[in-house]
């Protein structure tokens, strides 16, 4: 009896747990990389926010660790549950793709963030593009310097796509339209390490004087570097720049050590995923020229079915303290 | 009557009744939350969820219960899957063909079996703990394969292949009639076969067992080769599921397939347990998680669920084995 007792509870403890969701409104899942980290709970903040804004029933799903086999089984279960949308932020491009199909072909709507090479769905939505973001920073950089100099750049490792094809369209348009401000060496792959982004700045600045500013993609480069500016006092007169965490780099942002960088909204991209899911629920074709809140004016790859927009988020004195705050 | 009922026992194991009593509960629990629970879509989207686990939790079982642990089996697969991939691009990649699957399968099984038998060897030879071995081959296998993958995944893959991975034989998924194929095969081995005897007796006692004249070395060698081969089937079919191989698919089963074992009733320590029950542990994990889905509860709550399930379990079975009530004419 005891164990029947027992069973009985946990049964309990398992089905009050949710409530079931409402029969009127479109359904929508999302499944993310994983669960449980900031940048994921901003965006379900904003899936939520936005699907009551627009009477959907848009639900997060964020597995326990960052496993495509776990994605798949998330999306088996959002086919089986019969949602009108599936959200997805891939771990691994390929290994969504049958299980996309499936979902496709049980007549249920596919919008992805971050998987421009997907095949199986309706959308994939980016909110910075690669040169886009490259180029914001190269701009921002200049901007900084004011005139002739040098500059160097980081990234996370030499062999990191995304990083390097960020450094290249930051390279390219800093040639093209400040050729007064030239690059020092080549690239260096330090900057996923705070200690190699901070020694390999000194050896730098040591080496050239009239280093004005260091462009670092890669998380720990823009404070590593900073860390460097620091101990030289230069403040002010070297710049760093370089997308990074906001809570880390807080303090050094409101030194002025660092100059800032470009990010992009995790709140927004899940606002975008619910509004993107009810185009489609609603049977609205996505053309060029239209205008969908969060991404602005589109115009779309259809042949790729990717909309890559810029909507980049500066990170600077002003808004460090709020993204923070957001955890991120 | 009761002869009968004692037989059935015997031979499904006594842990087998109460879990599917349990099930049953699970199972009518979830149909009155969510109406989303009861239909095919959901019993055919756990169908083809399970197998990858249900595979690999076999290939932890037969260790465990030889009073060791294979924790290289999601690595083993993930190389088995790789040593496929590789056959099937050499064989043209999408245009490859049933044969080549065949060589790919063959390539995966034997890459597999080898190392499983190279950990069995170790194991057996050396007297090291299988954990050790194991770990040691677990760091190897990953070192390998992202080595040799850079990281990145291999696709693009015969359409053969997705049969195994996403058809259908008379509405039933394809990746469960073979794991049910594999679970029986699993069963016969250990309750029919000289070799499963013997595992049973390694598991017990070990000195014992060599005392009596079984050939221990031999019998741990071949148990690690048989949990290499049922890695490379699980391999083949993530393969098959993902349409994609990479090191690390399926990495997060790995703890789940120790949980799978001990909710079956399988002693850590090793000589007993049997594969029926571990089999309704195994459908109670998938029940758990998919209708937790279904009501849209968070991830980890499943996981905390999962946890706090196999607390109650061993609770149960305390109380079950403690309490005097509950002992008349039960004989130990």
């Amino acid at each position: 009896m005891e164990r029947m007792l027992k069973w009985v509870t946990l049964a309990a403890i398992a089905t009050g747990l949710a409530s079931a969701a409402g029969a009127q409104n479109s359904t929508m899942g999302v499944v993310v990389k994983i669960g449980g980290i900031p940048w994921f709970n901003a965006m379900e903040v904003g899936i939520e926010e936005r699907a009551a804004e627009i009477g959907m029933d848009a639900e997060m799903i964020g597995p326990t660790s960052a496993d495509p086999a776990l994605q798949v089984r998330a999306i088996e279960d959002l086919i089986a549950k019969g949602v009108d949308v599936i959200g997805v932020v891939p771990n691994d491009e390929t290994a969504l793709e049958p299980v996309l199909k499936k979902a496709m072909d049980a007549g249920i709507k596919v919008v992805a963030h971050e998987g421009p090479g997907l095949q199986n769905v309706d959308w994939n939505f980016e909110l910075a593009s690669v040169d886009g973001f490259g180029e914001a920073h190269a701009q921002l950089l200049a901007e900084k310097i004011g005139g002739p100099g040098k500059f160097a750049v980081f990234v996370g490792s030499l062999t990191v796509p995304l990083h390097n094809a960020w450094a290249d369209a930051a390279i390219a348009w800093m040639a093209e339209n400040h050729p007064e401000i030239e690059l020092v060496g080549e690239r260096y792959g330090v900057a996923e390490n705070v200690d190699d982004s901070r020694t390999t700045a000194l050896d730098l600045i040591a080496a050239n004087p009239d280093l004005k500013g260091f462009l670092a993609f890669g998380s720990q480069g823009p404070i590593g570097a900073g860390r460097a500016i620091e101990e030289r006092r230069l403040a002010g007169k070297v710049h760093v720049l370089g997308p990074f965490s906001p809570g880390q780099g807080q303090k050094l942002v409101k030194a002025g050590i660092l100059s800032g960088g470009y990010m992009w909204n995790p709140a927004e991209a899940g606002r975008v995923f619910v509004t993107m899911g009810k185009l489609l629920v609603d049977g609205v074709d996505i053309v060029d020229g239209m205008e969908i809140e969060g991404l602005g004016v589109v115009s779309p790859d259809a042949a790729n079915r990717d909309i890559i927009t810029d909507n980049l988020l500066e990170i600077n004195a002003d808004t460090v303290d709020e993204l923070a705050a957001k955890g991120l | 009557m009761k002869g009968a009922y004692r037989r059935l026992q015997s031979e499904v194991g006594a842990e087998s009744l109460p879990l599917l009593a349990f099930l049953l509960i699970m199972v009518v629990a979830f149909s009155m939350a969510t109406p989303r629970f009861l239909t095919t879509a959901n019993f055919s989207s756990m169908a083809f969820q399970l197998p990858v686990l249900g595979l690999l939790t076999l290939a932890m079982l037969v260790p465990i219960l030889s009073g060791g642990l294979n924790l290289a089996v999601i690595f083993t697969a993930n190389i088995s899957g790789l040593a496929l991939a590789w056959t099937l691009i050499k064989f043209g990649g999408p245009d490859g063909g049933t044969m080549a699957l065949i060589f790919g399968m063959a390539a995966a099984i034997a890459v597999g079996a080898a190392s499983g038998w190279v950990m069995g060897l170790v194991i057996a030879y050396t007297g090291a703990h299988p954990i050790l071995v194991s770990l040691a081959m677990m760091i190897f296998l990953r070192g390998l394969g992202e080595f040799l993958t850079r990281g990145g995944d291999i696709s693009g893959f015969p359409d053969q292949l997705n049969i195994i991975g996403h058809g259908g034989v008379l509405g039933i998924p394809v990746p469960m009639i073979i794991f049910c194929a594999a679970a029986i095969v699993w069963h016969v081995m250990l309750r029919r076969t000289r070799h499963g005897f013997a595992v049973y007796m390694v598991g017990s006692n070990i000195e014992a067992s060599e005392y009596s004249g079984i050939h221990t070395k031999r019998t741990i060698t071949v148990l690690y080769t048989i949990s290499g081969v049922i890695c490379a089937a699980a391999g083949i079919m993530m393969a098959a599921r993902f349409n994609s191989v990479r090191v690390g698919h399926g990495e997060a089963f790995l703890l789940v397939t120790v949980l799978a074992c001990f909710l079956g009733g399988i002693d850590p320590f090793g000589g007993f347990g049997k594969v029926l029950p571990v089999f309704v542990a195994l459908i109670i994990l998938q029940v758990l998680s998919s209708g937790l889905n279904l009501l849209g509860a968070n991830q980890h709550l499943s996981t905390a669920v999962w946890g706090l399930f196999l607390i109650g379990v061993m609770a149960a079975r305390w109380i079950a084995g403690n309490l005097p009530f509950l002992q008349r004419g039960k004989i130990h």
